[in-house]
């Protein structure tokens, strides 16, 4: 800016020294006239050029009135310089003041190459708006042979006319070329295009001032005025000129056009505003209010109503019926009088209402209606109903885009109802791992341990939780309760009841102070089980039963009593006769006869035992699991052999060898019921351990 | 699982086809639990075709038993494969409920 500001000065005095209106100056050589002014307009364009560009965003308006305001007003200043001009010619003091003239005319080139650099370097921003590599290419290559016409004439070179008229009208074109990128302007409002039209008008007309100005100066023959670059100052002049005229038709075409261009805009607004309801997890009530705004402005649409289809996602939640200027009697009416027309199920678009039977006499005279509905993968959601008071204004093409709406409203709904149910599974799963840790801890993990009998177990759930249980209690004078059930059906309700018969088991055989002798201190098991029986009566749903055995082991006399209500029969392998085979006993399942008359079902087994015997307990998950051909069932004769060739080893071992072989049945099948499985194995009595 | 429904004047006969499990369970729930049912003197049960029956299965006619019993309505089931009847038996149903082997003893019964 100092060296532009100097360069003035310079050009002001070489200027004047020209003139011959400060004779103290002398005659100052030709040249320096030239290169002061053309240091001038190099500094002030490069000035501009290195500035920040004036386009902030896309505020194309602000820059337009910048432009005006600020160069323009320069315009102004130079009309009134010149006639200030004009008023002095008249007085005779100035009558022949070269020195004034000549002052003048300089401070005008100096507004008008202001002028131009602003305004060129504005266009630049708009020419690159949104532009690619090649177009910045092509600015830059343009400023530089712009700068080569500035040298040309700095360096004296005065082309003959034959080849720099072409070389300037080459430039024009380019420029020309340049003034054809106005992609901006689609980017305006309706307003602010006709705004934009008018700061161009006036751009325009500062441009042809200045252009007047120096037309008339040139002829004026009192001005020895130094030469202007000319060619520059023509082709930045032209170019800044036509840029602006240009901009101002392509403006004022788009006109006209203007009011689609912004229609689509702002549907597209619309499409991502619904689209984002989807990303922020919205209500599906906000869903339809956004679907129904949003339709609505798209057609502008006198009135609407959107039916929400009763029991299906989020209508439950959102209003039934949502409207749009309209009141919900006049919907009934409307709607009732549609269903009288028998309508199509889907898309439907009727321009003629008011010709129709049964609309006339309406309060409204609605001619358009739009019916659209709102499709989902599985079911329609709603319909939405748009009326017009004009007839014949809705088309083929309203429909594609309300269609567009419908089916982002739809999988919005659709979304949020996958979110919920989402959480809800986890939530499920969250409280069935709570009740599998409930229920693990129901399942005795230290087993009875004497030397006496070796215990082995084995329990697995279909599901998360189970209806399968087993239990132990130490009785005093050496005995041991050993409990094992099944309740009917899987899951977290057969859970629940194996809950409650392991607190009926843990009540039941409670010590009874009031029993006269030793052996009725204690329930045997038949008697528990008709207790038992009546303890379920009353919480047992009719169509449920459990299945149970107890075993009650006297190991100082070697024997064990148990009854079977309704459970497998126990494996028993008999190590004296060398035999396995299965007790044979009846009993009734619990829960199946609600009244006294269980116990007549129910009987006890006594059995005495010798060292070597082994008894398996197990649940039907065991012999009726699937495998083989897939409908096979594993099967009671399939575990009494497994015990036959395993009945020697230990419980632990017989229980796996066992467990392999179910396994090796089962694979590839999924686990259909719960499975349990105890093995007992008898020792040879050894005296307690002394202490 | 199909039930299939036979009315005569004083019996009706239902021909079970299929496994009984759960899902079908359903089925003969709504089958057994018409008012209607109570009017015959009889109700005959054909398992011939009954493949399998779970615990949920046995479940239907067991929250049934009480309410044919009172309405004096009998009960029967005929036909039975020796699978499904092992599964009567360990219950301890067969004392409970009247299994015949055939048709005509069911007619008897």
């Amino acid at each position: 800016m100092p060296f532009s500001l100097l360069s003035w000065v310079l050009l002001l005095l070489s200027a004047l020294s020209h003139s011959g209106a400060s004779p103290w100056l002398g005659v100052w050589p030709e040249w320096s006239t030239q290169l002061t002014q053309g240091a001038f307009v190099l500094g002030i364009f490069l000035y501009y050029r290195y500035r920040s560009s004036p386009l902030q965003g896309q505020a194309f308006v602000r820059l337009l009135r910048g432009l005006l305001t600020g160069p323009g007003m320069l315009a102004l200043a130079c009309v009134g310089l010149h006639l200030l001009e004009r008023l002095a010619k008249d007085q005779p003091v100035f009558s022949s003041n070269s020195l004034f003239f000549t002052c003048i005319y300089t401070l005008n080139l100096g507004l008008f190459v202001i002028f131009l650099a602003r305004t060129n370097y504005a266009w630049r921003a708009l020419v690159l708006f949104r532009s690619g590599q090649r177009l910045q290419r092509e600015w830059t290559v343009f400023e530089v042979l712009l700068g080569f016409t500035l040298l040309f004439r700095l360096v004296g070179i005065n082309p003959p006319n034959y080849i720099g008229i072409p070389i300037v009208v080459a430039l024009g074109l380019y420029g020309i070329y340049l003034s054809g990128h106005q992609k901006w302007v689609a980017y305006l409002s309706q307003r602010e295009k006709w705004r934009a039209v008018l700061l161009q008008a006036g751009l325009l007309l500062g441009v042809l001032i200045f252009v007047q100005y120096f037309r008339v100066t040139q002829a004026d023959p009192q001005l020895i005025a130094p030469q202007p670059q000319y060619a520059f100052l023509l082709l930045t002049a032209f170019f800044s000129a036509f840029y602006a005229l240009m901009g101002l038709m392509v403006t004022f075409f788009n006109l006209p056009i203007s009011d689609i261009i912004e229609q689509r805009r702002s549907e597209i607004l619309r499409l991502q505003r619904l689209t984002q309801i989807i990303q922020r997890g919205q209500t599906s009530a906000e869903v339809y209010g956004i679907l129904l705004e949003s339709a609505v402005q798209t057609v502008s649409a006198d009135a609407a109503w959107l039916d929400l289809a009763p029991g299906h996602a989020g209508a439950e939640s959102a209003e039934a019926t949502q409207y749009f200027n309209l009141s919900k009697p006049q919907v009934d009416e409307l709607r009732t009088r549609l269903a009288a027309h028998d309508l199509p199920e889907g898309e439907f678009i009727t321009n003629d209402l008011n010709m129709r039977a049964g609309f006339e006499g309406l309060p409204q005279h609605f001619r358009s209606l739009l019916q659209l509905p709102l499709r989902g993968l599985q079911f329609n959601y709603g319909m939405l109903y748009l009326l017009k008071l004009e007839p014949h204004t809705f088309d083929r093409e309203d429909l594609s885009i309300l269609q567009t709406f419908t089916s982002q409203a739809v999988l919005s709904i659709e979304n949020l109802e996958l979110v919920r149910t989402s959480l809800d599974n986890q939530r499920t799963q969250e409280e069935l791992k709570i009740s599998f840790q409930v229920q693990d801890s129901l399942i005795p993990k230290n087993l009875p341990t004497d030397n006496w009998f070796e215990i082995s177990s084995h329990s697995l759930a279909a599901r998360e939780v189970g209806g399968d249980f087993y239990d132990f209690l130490h009785l005093p004078g050496r005995r041991l309760a050993v409990i094992i059930g099944d309740v009917s059906g899987k899951g977290v309700t057969a859970a629940f009841h194996m809950a409650q018969m392991k607190g009926i088991f843990h009540s039941l055989m409670q010590e009874n102070p009031l029993a006269k002798n030793e052996r009725d201190k204690f329930p045997v098991p038949s008697r528990f089980m008709a207790q038992a029986n009546m303890a379920l009566t009353h919480c047992l749903e009719k169509s449920s039963f459990i299945t149970s055995s107890l075993y009650i082991i006297d190991y100082e006399q070697g024997g064990f009593v148990f009854a079977r209500a309704g459970h497998c029969h126990t494996l028993y392998y008999h190590a004296l006769r060398e035999e396995v085979f299965y007790f044979d006993s009846a009993g009734l399942g619990l829960g199946i006869i609600r009244n006294e008359s269980y116990e007549k079902h129910i009987k006890n087994q006594f059995y005495d035992y010798s060292p070597g015997d082994v008894m398996v307990i197990y649940t039907d998950g065991i012999v009726e699991a699937r495998g083989g051909s897939g409908t096979d069932e594993y099967g009671e004769d399939r575990l009494k052999l497994r015990l036959e060739e395993s009945y020697f080893q230990n419980a632990e071992e017989i229980k796996r060898y066992i467990l392999n072989d179910l396994n090796a049945f089962t694979s590839g099948y999924p686990i259909h019921d719960d499975q349990t499985l105890l093995v007992i194995k008898f020792k040879s009595a050894q005296p307690p351990p002394t202490a | 699982m199909k039930v299939t429904a036979q009315p005569s004047a004083d019996t009706l006969t239902l021909l079970l086809d299929g496994e009984l499990d759960a899902s079908s369970a359903i089925v003969l729930d709504t089958e057994l639990a018409k008012p209607d049912i109570l009017n015959f003197r009889k109700v005959l049960i054909d398992c011939a075709k009954l493949s399998y029956i779970s615990s949920a299965g046995l479940g239907v006619f067991i929250s049934h038993l009480q309410r044919f019993q009172d309405a004096n309505v009998k009960l029967v089931f005929f036909n039975m494969q020796e699978k499904v009847f092992n599964v009567f038996e360990i219950l301890g149903l067969d004392a409970l409920m009247t299994i015949v082997p055939s048709a005509t003893e069911a007619e008897a019964a």
